[in-house]
């Protein structure tokens, strides 16, 4: 016998416990631009992005993830923000590299959608796509050190926002 | 190895420090409840969260065998193992085909549940633990004290000491920015040239096929999307339904954990990228009798944010490591003993019972009505200290028996201050109640 | 209405006037009070040391003192909690109260005849609140309620303050006070310090043995503040 059979051959199944369905009575009422403050990330216009990061901030798609190592500022297309929680969907084909928001020194999001919360975040992804997606909320940030927040700790050191919804 | 009694009087006779890491962590209780208090859902989503946990557990044999179809039409490679050594085994044959000898890890309770660092060091390969708290932990020979925040025990003096020795910091240093930067490009070295990435899995989704991992620092995703190999460990508990069951589980896990609203990256890993391999392995080690027993199934709705720890009034003031396995604080207590009783029977008893932590568990595990099936359990093996059984025998009799019972209280009453002693652990640091003339039967009889 | 006193063994050994006072509370507001004179204990230091299967004795006590009444009220949160979750009678379970609970739920007091006018620091006692729900909890998001504030709230004079952890444990729970000694000192110690920077005179709560515990530090200290059960201050003229 197998492992996987040994394991599944010990997991009976218990009594009938219902599925309780989609979540019903979430809050409405949430702020992007004030969640997007709190988890550290700020948002400008697009003639104020220009001013902060002159220069290149767009790359083709690779499948060298370490040729993105010495890029300083990224800037990709996400697909929708969350208001709840200031994160914003980001989809592997908006993004050079997997790797590609997590190894900038600083990462710009441009976004067009907004939906209020989490339940209503899964409903726009529906079935999966995608091979690999991600929610990015506000830059990197560790408080292992003594619970001081530090932004900065492995991937961008700052989010900035555009949003043109 | 220390009982939790034994190494919580040796934290706690630094008092100033058992002070600070007390009311540090209470500092992560208020944050958590400042998020929970202000969604007016947060009650209902706990009872949902914890509806698809006990509904996903009641059919776990079909969700794990749906979750293992879907990822390997994925193209992911799905291993089982029954206990920690076949995992570590397995994780191993993974890494010396790849033929690395040194790897990333990002943070995962269940490789330390396994000890796999120690077991891959064995066979001559070297786990560089990437996440800030557990790096520092690694530097220092230490377990994590904590499963959300593993250095929380330490303070910033002594991170600086620490990166001072392992990574040329200015010594005296202790700015955590500073530290922190340090940290980033001595880790960042390691990400670019690691082959090999070993991460957890906070939620796996059967219908899709997906599993979802959850950090504040990226350090996961810095090692599995540069890395040729992403092994992916797990429980076979983190199996939930479907994709749309994550909304809840998202919402409350950060809050419940940190107070934040939701951790800095949500990786959802549905397919390996092109040339890369996927692995993950499903890890029972206890989990299946875990299941089977009706008062302790419900441990295993576990999401690992540590909200229990830090409300905990006796893991605030004796530390993680009193706990001496992998997983401290409450949770810890009521899944250790499963995997060894004798080992672990000081953790149930290490606790008033004053059920906070069930009241603070995002998914509505009763931890404190376990804590207690555990202590009969525990003591019904036989696993008494010495002279309890008798003594909880004697006790049993005396107070069943009335005529006994007045007598005894009587003689304990005239005679109490035998018990004045340091030999007394009451004694210790309290005065003796003051005993009264009379008991209030006695009052009573005359009235 | 008739009513039996549950006397916890612990305070009929040491706290007396703990049950003398809720005997003549519960008469004052009506009752016709019975005393079970051969009760002894309700079974749980041994069930909550893991001794469950060795309270069938106590039980069985409990059982025999106790059949036929239809309320049984007793000063202590953790027995009544206990002997409400581990009783084997369904009817004694069902009948079992603890006194604020009565006082609220059944007698539905509204006006008391009491006065304490001191400054009071208020302990919640964990198996009262979070297991007879005699108080909302902190940790949950639900509207604040405390049977306990609106009773002490019918007392003249008296001046109730919440110390800042309003619901921290007392670090007591039964054998654990000396099986974990240091832990228990310590949470007791902390839980002092909140009260004393409220500056009171009395710690008031519904369960004796976090009293008995905090009181036993406190005279440690040579504090000069002291322990009441809020029976006693219910029923203080």
């Amino acid at each position: 016998m197998t492992t996987r059979e040994q394991i599944l051959g010990k997991i009976e199944p218990l009594a009938e416990s219902k599925h309780p369905g989609a979540f019903q009575g979430a809050s409405e009422e949430f702020d992007f631009r004030a969640s997007l403050t709190v988890v550290g990330a700020r948002v400008v216009t697009p003639s104020e992005l220009e001013e902060i990061f002159p220069g290149k901030r767009r790359y083709d798609k690779t499948l060298d993830g370490l040729s993105l190592a010495e890029i300083e500022v990224l800037e990709i297309d996400g697909e929708f923000g969350v208001a709840e929680n200031g994160a914003i969907w980001l989809s592997e084909e908006a993004l050079p590299h997997r790797v590609a928001p997590f190894i900038c020194q600083h990462l710009v999001i441009n976004i067009k959608k907004i939906v209020p919360h989490m339940h209503a975040a899964y409903e726009e992804l529906g079935k999966v796509s995608s091979g690999f997606g991600l929610f990015l909320s506000g830059p990197s940030k560790t408080a292992d050190i003594e619970q001081s927040l530090v932004i900065g700790a492995h991937g961008a050191r700052s989010l900035t926002v555009v949003i043109h919804a | 190895m220390l009982s939790h009694a034994e190494a919580s009087e040796n934290f706690i006779a630094d008092a100033d420090r058992t002070d600070w890491h007390d009311e540090t962590l209470w500092f992560v209780r208020e944050k958590r409840d400042k998020v929970s208090k202000v969604l007016p859902e947060w009650e209902a989503l706990r009872e949902h969260a914890s509806q698809i946990k006990d509904h996903t557990l009641a059919n776990l044999g079909e969700y794990l065998q749906a979750f293992e179809a879907k990822a390997q039409a994925n193209g992911i490679t799905v291993h089982w193992a029954t206990d920690a050594a076949e995992h570590n085994a397995i994780v191993h044959d993974i890494i010396a085909a790849q033929g690395s000898k040194i790897l990333v890890k990002s943070k995962s309770m269940l490789t330390e549940e396994c000890h796999l660092n120690d077991y891959l060091a064995s066979k001559g390969i070297e786990v560089v633990d990437t996440d800030l708290g557990e790096r520092i932990v690694q530097f220092r020979n230490e377990a994590p004290s904590h499963i959300v925040l593993p250095a929380i025990h330490l303070k910033k003096e002594d991170v600086g000491e620490t990166f001072h020795q392992f990574l040329g910091t200015p010594k005296g240093n202790k700015d955590p920015q500073f530290l922190t930067e340090a940290a980033r490009q001595h880790l960042r070295g390691h990400f670019l040239a690691s082959e090999v990435a070993i991460t957890g899995v906070n939620f796996a989704v059967a219908e899709t096929g997906e599993f979802v991992v959850c950090t504040n620092e990226g350090n996961a995703d810095m090692g599995a999307h540069l890395a040729k190999v992403h092994i992916a460990c797990m429980g076979i508990e983190k199996i939930i339904p479907k994709r749309s069951d994550l909304a809840s589980f998202l919402r409350l896990l950060a809050r419940s954990a940190t107070g934040q609203l939701i951790t800095t990256y949500t990786s959802h890993f549905h397919q390996s990228r092109e040339g890369q391999e996927i692995h993950i392995v499903l890890l029972d080690n206890g989990r299946t009798r875990q299941l089977a027993d009706p008062k302790y199934k419900n441990s295993l709705k576990c999401i690992r944010c540590a909200a229990c720890f830090n409300t905990c009034p006796v893991y605030r003031r004796s530390g993680g490591h009193s706990y001496h396995q992998p997983v401290a604080g409450p949770i810890g207590s009521i899944l250790a003993p499963n995997i060894d009783k004798k080992a672990n029977v000081d953790l149930p008893f290490a606790s008033t019972l004053c059920g906070s932590c069930t009241n603070v568990c995002p998914v509505k595990i009763n931890i404190h009505e376990q804590l207690w099936f555990w202590r009969q359990d525990l003591m019904e093996a036989g696993l008494a200290p010495v002279g309890k059984t008798i003594g909880m025998k004697l006790m049993a009799f005396v107070l069943s028996n009335p005529v006994i019972y007045r007598i005894g209280g009587s003689l304990m009453r005239r005679f109490a201050g035998i018990l004045n002693t340091r030999l007394n652990p009451w004694y210790k640091q309290r005065e003796m109640p003051v005993a009264p003339k009379e008991s209030f039967q006695e009052w009573y009889n005359k009235r | 209405m008739r009513v039996a006193l549950f006397v916890p063994c612990y305070i009929d050994q040491f706290y007396p006037q703990v049950a003398v006072a809720s005997l003549e509370l519960l008469e004052k507001l009506g009752c016709d009070v019975v005393v079970p004179t051969d009760q002894t204990c309700c079974g749980q230091p041994m069930a909550n040391s893991g001794f469950a299967s060795s309270t069938e004795g106590c039980d069985a006590n409990f059982s025999q003192n106790f059949e036929g009444f239809d309320y049984i009220v007793g000063p202590s949160g953790s027995c009544v909690l206990h002997v409400k979750e581990h009783h084997p009678s369904e009817k004694i379970r069902n009948s079992v109260y603890e006194i604020c609970e009565f006082l609220t739920d059944v007698l539905k007091v509204s006006s008391l005849n009491a006065h304490f006018p001191h400054r009071v620091g208020l302990h919640q006692s964990c198996h009262g609140q979070r297991g007879l729900h005699l108080s909302s909890m902190s940790e949950r998001n639900e509207k604040h309620f405390s049977k306990i504030e609106d009773l002490l709230a019918l007392v003249g004079g008296i001046e109730v303050v919440l110390p800042v952890r309003v619901d921290e444990c007392c670090g007591f729970g039964g054998t654990f006070c000396v099986t974990e000694e240091a832990v228990s000192v310590k949470m007791g110690q902390d839980r002092i310090k909140e009260h004393n920077a409220n500056a009171v005179s009395y710690i008031v709560g519904v369960d004796t043995s976090c009293l008995m515990h905090m009181e036993g530090i406190l005279r440690r200290q040579g504090s000069k503040v002291q322990v009441k059960h809020i029976v006693e201050i219910l029923n203080h003229a």
